[in-house]
């Protein structure tokens, strides 16, 4: 079941479909006051849902951890650390504080396992498809990217041959690499669109997805052929066929940065240090212990 | 590299494995799954979650912190010890022992103990007395603790360190004060809509003058851990460690007040330390509150803050639910909860911060509960109840919240029959069992110096228990002699195995001694001395009257020389120092003779026993610059008498002598020659009518220090040890 369900995730579009901010005809003196871009741009979406997970993965966890027990252990651990900064003239109470402090925070580690793996599964899950949207932007017109074809033969190399949609053109010859199995182009898209690219090796077709757009999309750098756990990490599309001697076809996305603060940084980033602090505010209003 | 090239770098090299062993591992466990995915070094994987975040974020701060702390602890060690070193010339050089661990049991009888030890009940006193010291320890004029515990530790009769009772008197309204600590809010305040909003600090003003010890012994590089010695409130800074222990407040500023929410009809205050709060039933639920101090916004006092609570009964389990805030709880009939956090709201960001403990006493017919005194969080402390402040939260955190409150035993409930016996020694025993907790603790830490730690349980115990040891108490008449408990044997014997516990901690080089601020005797009859003085022309009422209220209502000082109030203290009307006073300062001495000759052998006219065996001029047994604060005269009661509950409170009632019927039975504030302390030792002291103030003296001396010359006890000498030749002779 969980790899199907990895999977369906690989090829659906609709989990976040991140639909554009459309105002009722009503609200829209109200709307038109703000900037809707403002809405839909990475840096709300990625504010808004560490916000959102800072919110449930604490009180995921509120419900799974021993709360007594950590809040102790966590007691336990302030306590002699303070030992050390009390008796700090008594060398056998620092040096025996310090064992105890990594003690206690092997104990505190223990306590907090369990409730962080049915913490840790969801969110990944998570993470891993936001990173098809945010992780990588979309190709721009007229930008030039590469296509690399891995095959599982490099004999077979010479007889790869690549089918473009009007839309792509070759811009350079291809490179191949035998050492590595692979064959390089260097390609450009002219519109906006979804294409899709397809190669012949030895009579199998192999095809993959290429999306051009200005605006936030779901993204697939890669195909795979197997390689269940690296596709539900690293892939939005459906494996490559058994039988084919192609093994993966990548495409170079551009690396997608977020800007905050003059700084530009993955969004992984600022998901950490939103999600951090909506944690912390969430917890201490719900006052559990994390 | 940044992130994401490594996630594209990762999938490479994962895809360039070999397929049978991807399978392999897709076959595995899905556990595996989070391990990798928390290893594998993927921008999108590396982060799960703020809980993840959190666990690793404290862990690794807690590490590193304590890494800092002990890096530098470690590095400027040798430099701290050389400074040590240097200034141990003074102290350790001379020194005889290590460590000085003293163990204070206040109240604990010498007679007593000397009884339990003779009935082989205490063997490790015997061990002490039979290697070391036994002897009865002289007590201060007053015999109260506060008195007697600041002599200890300053070492200096009630002239030199200004406290002479639980209270002290305003002159200019005779209205009572607590003699060891002043508590006011900040000095200023600004108005923002309906809030007075203060600004500045709650100010603190310890009233006890004197050094202690510890301090002379810090000074001299000497280190101190210092557990509930009493009047060591507010706590005053010295190279240790401190709890401080009796005359802390509560969080209302009182000594303790308890509340009992109950579905009776009935109204107002009890007569001692506690109020009632109504508890109303409402679909099966009763809803109630927890009243805590007032308001720091509110412009006049008496706006009370609240935390309320719900009780949810099941009669036929005999228990209820409780909800307080957050917590939810269930105590049967006759258990209590827990230390349960409360705070107390006042807005704009203020809040009190307190613990307390509720005791289920019934559920049907009526819901009632007993909720202690509410006590300063040591966690979250809002008042300094330690030095360092951050000392307390160290021990809550270490073994949770303990009870902070000076005296923390709530003897007035029991009084008032709202704990019976046994919820009352259950909470003594569980204050203890902490307090134990925080001297072993302190032993471990203090390989060297001085630790000292008091222990109030053995004077609540035997002030609320001595009934059932004296033969004919008023208090416990209905009691037959063969159904009453073994509370105090049990209590001394309880006692004695904690002294054992702490025999097997210690070795030759650190000193023992175990002492007690007084003794106890029987508390069976009251005398009301201002009864006396209405009765004998000292004190006038004003017309018509023929008692008065609780502090001198309806007193007319203008025909008053002589009142008394607190336990011991009695004052003259003195013309300018009193504010309606009208004896003449030229007349004081006179008169205090004549009420000594007077007040001294007064006997109780039931029995023909003397009530009062000693009235002491206290300029005659004090010396010193704060005498001016003093009682003009201690009035010692005999053995079986002490002040009326009624005078006590500064109230005269028509009856100068009555019975005692109240569970406090026993007592200690009497004529000071009759209840002397006890002192163990671990090694023999050669030393006549040893009195505590000798302590502080004789542990300065036995670390190698000078006691100061303003000191009025005297060192005692460590006897010789018997030589190889002798002990075979």
């Amino acid at each position: 079941m969980f790899r199907s369900v990895c999977e369906d995730w690989g090829t659906s579009s609709s989990l976040f479909p991140l639909p554009k901010f459309r105002a009722p005809a009503s609200a829209m003196p109200a709307a038109a006051m703000f900037n809707v871009s403002l809405f839909t741009s990475p840096l709300a979406i990625v504010v808004v849902l560490s916000i959102v997970v800072g919110l449930l993965m604490v009180v995921l966890f509120g419900y799974t951890s021993n709360q007594k027990a950590i809040k102790i252990a966590k007691d336990q651990l302030k306590a002699h650390l303070l030992a050390v900064r009390l008796f700090q003239d008594q060398l056998h109470v620092v040096v025996g504080s310090y064992g105890r402090i990594l003690r206690g925070t092997g104990r505190y580690l223990r306590l907090a396992f369990m409730p962080l793996l049915y913490v840790i599964i969801p969110i990944t899950l998570l993470i891993v498809q936001l990173d098809r949207y945010l992780g990588v932007a979309a190709l721009e017109p007229n930008a030039s990217f590469l296509l690399t074809v891995k095959v599982n033969n490099p004999d077979s190399l010479d007889g790869v041959a690549l089918d473009l949609p009007p839309q792509i053109t070759m811009t350079a010859p291809a490179v191949h690499i035998p050492v590595e199995r692979e064959i390089v182009w260097r390609l450009t898209a002219h519109q906006e669109g979804k294409y899709e690219i397809k190669v012949a090796v030895s009579g199998h077709d192999a095809g993959k997805s290429v999306r051009v757009s200005r605006e936030l999309s779901r993204l697939s750098p890669i195909r795979l052929r197997g390689h269940f756990w690296e596709r539900m990490f690293y892939s939005a599309e459906p494996a490559l066929p058994e039988g084919s001697p192609v093994e993966s076809m990548a495409v170079n996305y551009p690396e997608r940065t977020i800007g905050i603060a003059g700084y530009e940084m993955n969004w992984i980033w600022i998901f950490f240090v939103f999600s951090m602090i909506a944690g912390f505010i969430f917890k201490e209003l719900l006052g559990i212990q994390v | 590299m940044n992130s994401r090239c490594a996630a594209r770098l990762c999938a490479r090299v994962r895809a360039g494995a070999e397929t049978h062993t991807q399978r392999k591992k897709a076959g595995g466990t899905r556990v595996l799954l989070v391990i990798a995915i928390l290893l594998a070094p993927c921008a999108a994987h590396a982060y799960a979650g703020p809980g993840a975040g959190f666990a690793v974020l404290s862990s690794f701060w807690a590490i590193f912190v304590a890494f800092l702390y002990s890096f530098y602890a470690l590095m400027t060690w040798p430099i701290r010890q050389l400074f040590r070193f240097l200034r141990r010339r003074n102290a350790y050089g001379k020194a005889k022992f290590d460590r000085a661990v003293i163990l204070g049991f206040d109240g604990m009888d010498p007679e007593l103990a000397e009884r339990f030890m003779n009935e082989g009940k205490l063997p490790n006193l015997v061990k002490l007395r039979e290697k070391g010291t036994f002897t009865k320890l002289r007590t201060t004029f007053p015999a109260i603790s506060p008195v007697a515990w600041s002599t200890f530790m300053t070492g200096v009769n009630p002239g030199k360190h200004n406290i002479y009772d639980f209270l002290a008197r305003d002159t200019s309204n005779y209205l009572p004060f607590l003699s060891s600590a002043e508590i006011k809010g900040p000095k200023r305040h600004f108005r923002i809509g309906k809030y007075s909003i203060p600004f500045g600090k709650t100010q603190i003003k310890g009233m006890r003058k004197g050094t202690p010890f510890w301090h002379w012994l810090g000074k001299a590089g000497i280190f101190s851990s210092v557990i509930r010695v009493p009047v060591t409130f507010p706590p005053e800074k010295f190279p240790g460690v401190l709890l401080s222990g009796m005359c802390v407040p509560d969080l209302k500023g009182s000594q303790g007040t308890f509340c009992l929410c109950t579905t009776r009809n009935s109204n107002g205050k009890f007569r001692e330390g506690g109020v009632r709060v109504p508890m109303e039933r409402r679909n099966g639920a009763c809803y109630s509150y927890i009243p805590g101090p007032d308001s720091p916004l509110a412009e006049t006092a008496g706006n009370e803050m609240r935390v309320p609570f719900q009780v949810h009964p099941d009669a036929a389990a005999k228990k209820a639910r409780f909800v307080v805030g957050p917590e939810k709880l269930t105590l049967k009939v006759g258990e209590y909860s827990e230390w349960i956090s409360v705070e107390f709201k006042a807005g704009l960001g203020f809040t009190a911060h307190g613990i307390c403990r509720l005791y289920l006493k019934e559920v049907s017919p009526e819901v009632e509960v007993y909720v202690s005194p509410v006590n300063i969080d040591p966690g979250h402390p809002d008042l300094p109840i330690s030095h360092p402040v951050t000392y307390s939260i160290y021990l809550a955190k270490l073994y949770g919240p303990f009870a902070t409150l000076g005296l923390a035993e709530d003897t007035w409930a029991l009084n008032e029959h709202v704990l019976d016996d046994e919820a009352f020694l259950a909470q003594c025993y569980s204050n203890h069992e902490d307090r134990e907790r925080m001297l072993f603790d302190a032993l471990e830490k203090t390989k060297q110096g001085l630790c000292t730690c008091v222990f109030d349980t053995t004077d609540r115990v035997q002030h609320m228990f001595w009934r059932y040891l004296d033969e004919d108490h008023p208090a416990a008449r209905e009691v037959p002699r063969d159904q009453r408990p073994n509370v105090i044997p049990e209590l001394y014997q309880k006692m004695d195995r904690l002294i054992g516990r702490v025999m097997e901690q210690i070795d030759d080089d650190t000193l023992l001694l175990v002492v007690s601020d007084h003794g106890f005797k029987s508390f069976a009859r009251c005398v009301n001395l201002n009864a006396w003085l209405h009765q004998n022309g000292y004190l006038s009422l004003r017309e018509g009257k023929s008692e008065s209220g609780d502090w001198f209502d309806d007193v007319d000082w203008s025909r008053t020389r002589a009142y008394t109030m607190g336990l011991n203290g009695l004052y003259l009307n003195v013309k300018g120092r009193e504010n309606q006073g009208i004896v003449d300062p030229a007349e004081v001495e006179a008169l205090k003779i004549e009420l000594q000759q007077k007040l001294n052998g007064l006997k109780d006219p039931a029995s023909g026993e003397v009530g009062i065996t000693g009235v002491f001029i206290t300029g005659n047994v004090y010396r010193g610059p704060y005498i001016e604060n003093a009682p003009d005269l201690i009035v010692g009661y005999g053995a079986g008498y002490r002040a009326s509950w009624d005078s006590v409170l500064g109230k005269v009632t028509g009856q100068v002598f009555e019975d005692n019927i109240k569970a406090w039975s026993g007592d200690h504030c009497i004529d000071p020659r009759l209840v002397p302390g006890v002192l163990f030792s671990s090694h023999k002291f050669v030393t006549e009518k040893p009195h505590i103030a000798d302590v502080a003296p004789t542990i300065l001396t036995l670390f190698g220090l000078a006691p100061p010359s303003h000191f009025d006890g005297k060192a005692w000498s460590l006897a010789p040890e018997p030589t190889v030749g002798a002990a075979g002779a």
